[in-house]
């Protein structure tokens, strides 16, 4: 069984303003744009202890500057998409993948086309990244 | 817990205390509860000046103001004990950073300059942001003297890192992983440092840092408004002002323990090395437009206090006043309460004093040209206030004046007098042989692979130390880094930083000495003279006159020694309050800068062996005291004494290196420090590893029998001393220069063997290095 | 007349000056071309994108400067033939920007240097040695055969990577310029320090005139950069690594 949980930043984010402001740049229709560690566990942890052993590593967590979010699917939700390394080593029991949410100018989320053209134009290389949808 | 932003506006006069209505108890709790550091008397004093009750705004200006950290009010006095002037002293230590005069090229002075700080507290609370924000503040503080950086260097003691010590391991982690990001990412080589691990750092590591700069003696900016600079803008430059560091001057001038710790991540800056990088560059477009319109300005550095502490002190120091709107402040956040903008240690920020004509133009590189706006959220240069004539120093916010005290007083020199309780001298002293029962070739490799000894590479690997193309030595080539810092120029300077922990723990005098001569003799195994010092004292607790009684000792160690060796200290910082909250103190840790200067860089001397059939000299005594060794600390060895050093002998013996350095009669160098002698030989054989050649082996068939201090003292005893390769058609000259110097004794020669041959021993380069290369692999992988 | 070659700077570059410098040492007209002054780069025969961490490598390394303003006229000028050169972050940009190894559309990546194999930068002196014909790229074709080029890799991300189908097709096809290599000379894969694809550590473009390099040539570039192995007498004259720049402003002196 697989969990996922967001590190996300509480301090504010430069690369995802950098990010809005490139998209922007091409023509993408995005005015927001949060970016979250997303880290992916398989195993028989409860979500809980997972958690808790999340926050005690100080190399993925540290209570100053980020909020971890315990995740209700394994999935990416609309608006968001999760970039994985493709030779990523899978044998640890922890994939840990970047994931990006955009918004439009309503603060919905980001429509599918204009999020593939996010995607393939910059958050994305397709040569040793795959885009989880 | 503070609260960092209001959100319902209160009226700023009624956000005072009522200092003179409360009783020391009631005072006392008020100004917990506020989280302010300063003491009941201090707190009167204030409220006494002022006349009335002085508002939140000015209380927390004080509490940064007269922290340990901004007054060095337990320190200051001992400060003057310290030699500061010099020959080549440019600049002694009253500004940001010191300048050391480097030398001439084309017609021009140039200037080195020279500053050395800690981030001991942060490091240990948020390892990674701490360490890089060391690194962001220092380089500030050249920058802010009109130079452009050129190096940094990182003086680092780690706890103990054994399997089962795994915060240890993170926190040392988290440091070097800070260091790397925040400079190899501006831009600045990497190119000295030392590193130590110690139980005793366990819950307290020490990060130091030195940063250095190049600067044309003419063209030196300085840390004040200038003489004429009534009604100058005082304009700030970088990121936007937002909540974190707020309490940071304060946060580092007391004890951590661990649940303080959690609550003060807050305090914590966060790097931004991108945005640094365009400051800095753009900076450097600035310093060329005064130049070229011959305009005198003030420049200097945001770091303890903020807005309010560099402003009152930019202004103060050049004798004026000043008048700051927070109001016209660029902030990350809405509704920040004025006490964080004034006081709030956001990093990346700058300011100038500059006079009304030149200001646009200033705002434009920055903002357009540069277009830091672009570069981070609301990053610009912005106006904020001005210098005044009247000796005030006054804030207004949401157009009230919240602050408005006399500027004397708020810079002004606080001081406190302390008890003391001398240091006992460690009195033992050892008439006979060392006895051990454990075999010379075991003890060589416990030695090589001790983590104090073994091969820093997995470290520094981590670091930048060639950017910018000037580097002539990174480290680990020689005992000292060396740089060409100006193109066309075969000028060079050598950076050596150290300070042994374990003297510290015997002797805290003679630990200051040691630091001192060790860092003298680093620069000197290169071949360059050394011209000054920095220093930085990382200490206990002042308020324990047994710890307190340490950094009185240190200081005067560090005084005698530098006098001794004819230099001067430009640069320096106090780090006090090191220790577990059970207050146990760290062991005593002066850590000393030495700077030296090469006027032609081809002189400098390197670490690897060069040749066979070369003559293997040993410059320097051997005494019989292991105090502070790592062989005293593997054999657990407890009363041994601490080696002394006879200033008036090592001087000779440096003069005759140089001598023979400038003369080019040195294949190779290597000074003689942790682990001794056969750590010394060794290193110098792997060097050709290092250098891609098969190593060049050492028969020291002259060993035998020179020293009467014992087998032990001589093969791993830390007296100093430094080991010179000389080739065999140069041995005559070299032995002439030596001339009546006796501690010159020539202790083997190179062969093409790939061994260390002693008496019955002979090692195997290759399983040497074995022991040597990687014990620190699995810290630093 | 001399060479006029542009060294760009995006917010992050942080090793204009040295490559600049060692561009007019070896006989270039070199000048730094600032992110603010895009619209000047027309003027100039050939760009050299320097080392650093443009945009602080957000996103990817070299993602953000791959779509930058100055990277327009740098497209136009590679694809009308004028010299290109990135090294280390200007490498991952070339890459970035779809110009090395320039197989597929501009600014679709089909290959990177990325994240080391050891999970943090590295800074390590190297030696490089040409695998392809001397024709095969311009830049690097004046180069003697055998020649072991002294340079330092200082990288967290220099890791080439691709779809293995791919990195067959830079092999087959002569991309890769250069590979890590030991004192003998040997390029064995495992001597990239980072774990690198077939221990590539430069790629060119099938015309031969981009070449992306990783590791710094122009760190060990004049005799101070190392004593010990001193060309001659005058510290301060260009030697080692030196040898790619002469190379590169001898090509574009020929055209």
């Amino acid at each position: 069984m697989e969990r996922a949980f967001a590190v996300e930043l509480k301090i504010p984010d430069n690369e995802a303003y950098t990010a809005m402001r490139a998209l922007q740049r091409l023509g993408v229709a995005v005015a927001r744009v949060q970016r979250a560690d997303i880290l992916i566990f398989s195993g028989d942890e409860s979500d809980e202890r997972l958690g808790a052993s999340i926050e005690r590593d100080e190399r993925l967590f540290n209570p100053n500057k980020h909020r971890l979010e315990s995740l209700s699917a394994v999935h990416p939700r609309a608006g968001e998409v999760w970039i994985e390394a493709i030779d990523a080593p899978r044998s640890i029991p922890m994939r840990r993948l970047v994931g990006w949410r955009l918004y439009d100018h309503a603060g919905k989320p980001l429509g599918s086309d204009d999020l593939d053209a996010a995607c393939a134009r910059l958050l994305c290389n397709s040569a040793i990244e795959r885009a989880i949808r | 817990m503070l609260c960092f932003s209001s959100n319902s506006r209160r009226e700023p006069s009624l956000r005072d205390l009522k200092v003179a209505e409360l009783d020391d108890k009631a005072l006392r709790e008020q100004a917990d509860t506020l989280g302010l550091a300063l003491r009941i008397d201090e707190l009167r004093s204030i409220a006494q000046r002022l006349g009335r009750a002085p508002s939140f705004v000015e209380l927390y200006a004080f509490d940064a103001q007269w922290s340990e950290h901004c007054s060095y009010k337990s320190s200051r006095a001992l400060l003057g004990r310290l030699p500061t002037s010099g020959p080549d002293v440019v600049l002694g230590p009253a500004e940001d950073a010191g300048i050391l005069h480097l030398g001439e090229h084309e017609g021009e002075r140039y200037g080195i300059v020279i500053a050395h700080e800690s981030h001991n507290h942060p490091s240990q609370v948020v390892p990674f942001e701490g360490a890089a924000t060391g690194i962001g503040g220092i380089v500030r503080d050249v920058l802010c003297m009109g130079a452009e950086v050129v190096a940094v260097a990182d003086p680092l003691r780690f706890g103990s890192v054994d399997s089962g010590h795994e915060h240890q391991r993170a926190v040392a982690r988290g440091v070097v992983d800070g260091i790397a990001a925040y400079g190899n990412a501006i831009g600045v080589p990497n190119l000295a440092g030392d590193c130590y691990f110690d139980g005793d750092f366990d819950d307290n590591v020490l990060v130091n840092v030195v940063a250095l700069g190049l600067v044309k003696e003419s063209e030196i900016v300085h840390s004040r408004v200038p003489r004429h600079g009534e009604n100058f803008v005082l304009l700030l430059v970088g990121k936007a002002t937002d909540a974190s560091g707020f309490g940071g001057a304060s946060f580092s001038s007391v004890a951590l323990d661990a649940q303080e710790a959690q609550s003060n991540k807050g305090a914590v800056q966060v790097p931004d090395p991108f945005l640094k990088n365009v400051i800095m560059r753009a900076s450097y477009r600035v310093f060329s437009l005064l130049r070229e319109r011959g305009i005198e300005a003030g420049f200097k550095d945001l770091g303890a206090g903020g807005i309010m502490g560099c402003s009152a002190e930019l202004c103060s120091a050049g004798g004026f006043g000043a008048e700051v709107d927070l109001d016209s402040v660029n902030v990350a956040l809405d509704r920040l309460l004025p006490e964080v903008i004034a006081v709030g240690e956001t990093q990346e920020r700058l300011l100038w004093a500059l006079p009304e004509e030149i200001v646009e133009e200033v705002e434009r590189i920055y903002n357009e040209e540069f277009s830091l706006p672009q570069v981070a959220q609301n990053a610009r240069a912005v106006r904020i206030g001005r210098a005044t004539a009247a000796q005030r120093y006054q804030l207004r916010h949401l157009g009230e004046i919240v602050m408005d005290v006399p500027i004397d007083f708020l810079t002004g020199s606080v001081r406190d007098t302390l008890p003391v309780e001398e240091p006992k001298a460690p009195s033992m002293r050892r008439e006979q042989d060392l006895l051990c029962d454990r075999t010379l070739d075991d003890l060589f490799h416990a030695i090589l692979a001790h983590r104090d000894v073994c091969s820093r590479a997995p470290l520094y690997r981590h670091y930048d130390a060639v950017v910018r193309g000037r580097t002539v030595i990174p480290r680990g080539e020689a005992d000292a880094g060396v740089m060409a810092p100006i193109r066309g120029s075969r000028l060079a300077f050598a950076l050596s930083v150290d300070g042994n922990p374990r003297i510290g723990r015997l002797d805290p005098q003679r630990a200051a000495e040691h630091a001192v001569y060790e860092s003298i003799r680093n620069v000197v195994a290169v071949g360059a003279e050394p011209i000054g010092l920095t220093d930085c004292l990382n200490y206990g607790s002042p308020r324990d006159a047994r710890q307190y009684g340490e950094l009185v000792a240190g200081v005067d160690g560090l005084a005698r020694a530098a006098r001794g060796f004819g230099l001067a200290y430009v640069s320096g910082n106090v780090s006090l309050y090191n220790g577990a909250p059970s207050g146990h103190a760290i062991p005593a840790s002066p850590i000393v800068a030495c700077l030296g200067r090469l006027t032609d860089l081809s002189r400098c001397v390197t670490l690897p062996l060069k040749e066979v059939g070369s003559h293997l000299y040993l410059v320097g005594e051997t005494q019989r005291a292991l105090g502070g060794s790592v062989l005293a600390s593997i054999l657990a060895l407890a009363d041994e004494t601490v080696p002394e050093i006879d200033i008036d002998r090592i001087v000779a013996e440096h003069r005759f290196v140089l001598a023979a350095a400038s003369e080019g009669l040195l294949r190779s160098a290597h000074d003689i420090s942790g682990g001794g002698l056969f750590v010394t030989l060794a290193e110098m054989s792997f060097g050709c590893l290092a250098d891609r050649r098969a190593p060049i082996g050492i028969d020291l068939d002259g060993f035998a029998g020179w020293s009467a201090a014992g087998a032990f003292e001589s093969a791993f005893g830390e007296s100093g001393g430094i080991v010179v390769e000389v080739a065999d058609r140069d041995i005559e000259r070299f032995e002439e220069l030596a001339g009546a110097l006796e501690s010159v004794r020539e202790i083997g020669t190179t062969i093409a063997e790939p061994l260390l041959a002693f008496e019955d021993e002979a090692w195997e380069i290759a399983d040497l290095h074995r022991s040597w290369s990687r014990p620190l692999e699995e810290l630093f992988p | 007349m001399k060479a006029r070659v542009a060294v760009l700077v995006f917010p992050g570059t942080n090793s204009e000056e040295e490559t600049r410098d060692l561009l007019v040492d070896c006989g270039a007209d070199a000048r730094i071309v600032h992110w603010s002054e895009a619209a000047s780069l027309a003027y100039y025969d050939a760009f050299v994108l320097p080392g650093g961490f443009a945009y602080e490598d957000r996103i990817r390394a070299g993602a953000i400067a791959a779509h930058d303003a100055m990277l327009d006229a740098v497209i136009e000028g590679a694809q009308a033939g004028k010299f290109v050169m990135g090294i280390c972050n200007g490498a991952q940009i070339l890459l970035e920007a779809g110009l090395a190894p320039g197989t597929g559309e501009i600014r679709r990546p089909t290959a990177a240097f990325t994240h080391n194999a050891q999970g943090h930068f590295i800074c390590e002196r190297v030696l490089l040695r040409r695998t392809v014909a001397a024709t095969r790229c311009a830049i690097a074709a004046a180069l003697p055969e055998h020649l072991l080029i002294p340079a330092w890799a200082a990288h967290a991300q220099g890791r080439l990577a691709a779809a293995p189908a791919h990195l067959d097709e830079l092999e087959r096809d002569g991309f890769i310029v250069f590979r890590y290599a030991d004192a003998a000379g040997a390029t064995d894969a495992h001597l990239a320090p980072q774990g690198s694809a077939h221990g590539a550590a430069a790629l060119t473009n099938r015309e031969g005139n981009v070449l992306a390099i990783m590791p710094h040539p122009e760190r060990d570039a004049w005799n101070f950069n190392h004593l010990d192995r001193r060309e001659g007498s005058d510290p301060l004259a260009p030697s080692g690594g030196s040898v790619l720049f002469k190379s590169f402003v001898t090509a574009l002196e020929r055209m």
